[in-house]
């Protein structure tokens, strides 16, 4: 039954492959960065978050 | 100067209330966790000529944790609800991280049944947002919509960020080591934060609710406790289904089900019949998303200035005309407006619902109450995505499933708009909790 199987998630469900192969065609085509400074660049920005948010919770207290 | 006045000039120094710092932790979690299993569509090209199998096989790994996941919300909500929110999301993203990284010794697609499907998925369920609106509640009443909506944005981010990050991580280092990567993120990162930040409730920080400050001068009404209850507070989660708005707030959660998820299983196959290209369906479909982001945070924060259950009316009355112009509009013309009038209403139930329900039911069982919504949200999904596509079997057009879609929209909106707020919800009435004595800690169990 993949009908019901596809649906038993509430907008978590994984990216349609059509949509990112298009999304990652444009990105390349617009900055033409190469895959290892894109790692490295979106590497640093999830890790922003998480560590700015420790050093201002450890300035609070 | 008073105690008072000594006491806020005391919160000022420190900065903004406790509660934003775990918003932006939850947040965090939740843009990790979504956003590792929309990474999932990255890999299948790959492990379909790396293992030499179909497409479907590797589907049935991201079916089986679909499946898992939404099995998992309620439980996780419930588990929330008895041992608190901050255990549950720490050990469920570590169990997440660990079998992440786990994922990267899989050599076939029954490893990655167990390992994805199984034990990422059901794990995420931890990281949901039932378990996470039961924190958010004991911090926040006055903006709980504003708090509960930066939580669903993140996963959206979350989308933006990780789904690119996977795939140039992909092309740099190979599957295996983008799976390791992600996952010693989440370890690293993520659960950290969780057990350095997160608290299951302000009276652990010696804060109240709201990082209101304690006032000497009015002991009548012990106000986090109000707080922490509703005016239809019940000890046991079955016995709020003896009351209307659980049944009206689901209903609507259902109807959100069957309009959202059918629509996301056959947008695309609906495009291709109105002769609109694979390619510009895609991208209508993350117009949508992208819009979805930005509306849910403006529905959060106007849901804490307004009667939520009017906004909630709204959203799906609003997504009803949206089923209304793919009938009425030319296809080209149809799905740029469904991507924008459906996109501000897309993820924006999901705040409205959780911040109602604790309203209504208070904080103790709102993960289980919340998970029940959840539910019947995925019933709703499951029975419509069949309707879907048996409709435009037997007719040839997807007009007559989306003329039910927009009439259950429009009853939606009715029921929605029905809830009886200013009589049901501690925003509007007064709750004097007996036997308090102005601390949430009055409350037994109530973690």
């Amino acid at each position: 039954m993949p009908w019901l199987t596809e649906t038993l998630a509430h907008h978590s469900e994984p990216i349609d492959p059509v949509l990112w192969d298009w999304i990652s065609a444009e990105i390349n085509h617009l900055l033409g960065i190469s895959s290892g400074v894109m790692v490295v660049l979106l590497g640093a920005l999830i890790m922003v978050l998480p560590m700015a948010l420790l050093v201002m919770a450890r300035r609070r207290f | 100067m008073t105690n008072r006045s000594s006491d806020l000039d005391d919160s000022r120094k420190k900065g903004a209330f406790y509660g934003w710092y775990i918003v932006a932790a939850l947040f965090f979690a939740s843009f990790l966790a979504i956003g590792l299993r929309h990474g999932f569509g990255v890999f299948v090209k790959t492990w379909e000529e790396d293992w030499g199998v179909t497409t479907a096989a590797i589907s049935l790994a991201a079916s089986i944790g679909v499946l898992c996941n939404g099995l998992s919300q309620p439980i996780g909500g419930w588990l929330a609800d008895r041992y608190g929110g901050r255990p549950v999301l720490v050990f469920s993203l570590t169990v997440m991280a660990l079998s992440t990284i786990a994922v990267s010794t899989v050599s076939s697609v029954f490893g990655l049944i167990i390992l994805y499907g199984v034990l990422v998925s059901f794990a995420a369920g931890g990281v949901s947002h039932p378990a996470m609106a039961v924190v958010i509640a004991r911090w926040f009443d006055r903006n709980r919509g504003a708090a509960m909506s930066i939580l669903v944005a993140g996963g959206s981010v979350g989308g933006l960020v990780v789904v690119p990050f996977l795939s140039y991580a992909l092309v740099e280092f190979g599957w295996r080591a983008a799976w390791v990567i992600i996952g010693l993120l989440a370890l690293g990162f993520g659960v950290p934060l969780l057990l350095l930040i997160v608290r299951n409730k302000p009276s652990e920080l010696g804060m109240q609710i709201d990082g209101e400050q304690h006032d000497e001068s009015n002991r009548e009404l012990p106000q986090s406790s109000a707080q922490y209850i509703g005016p239809d507070f019940v000890n046991k989660w079955h016995q709020a289904l003896n009351s209307k708005p659980i049944w009206q707030l689901s209903f609507g959660y259902f109807v959100c089900g069957i309009t959202t998820l059918a629509v996301a299983v056959h947008f695309v196959r609906w495009a291709v019949s109105e002769d609109i290209t694979e390619a510009t369906a895609a991208l209508a479909f993350g117009a949508l998303m992208f819009v979805n982001a930005l509306g849910v945070l403006v529905v959060g924060v106007l849901s804490d200035r307004f009667q939520r259950k009017n906004l909630l009316g709204t959203v799906y009355l609003i997504r009803g005309l949206a089923f209304i112009s793919l009938i009425v509009l030319p296809g080209d013309q149809a799905i740029w407006a469904f991507a924008v009038i459906g996109g501000m209403s897309w993820l924006a139930t999901v705040p409205l619902t959780a911040s109602l329900t604790a309203d209504v039911y208070g904080v103790r069982n709102l993960g289980t109450l919340f998970g029940f919504a959840n539910m019947s949200h995925q019933i709703g999904g499951a029975a419509a995505v069949l309707f879907f596509g048996w409709a435009f079997t037997r007719f040839g057009s997807y007009d007559i499933p989306f003329m039910v879609g927009a009439l259950t929209l429009l009853a939606a909106g009715i029921v929605s708009l029905s809830i009886r707020e200013k009589t049901h919800s501690v925003r509007y009435v007064q709750v004097i909790p007996e036997g308090t004595v102005g601390d949430e800690s009055s409350l037994r169990d109530d973690r």
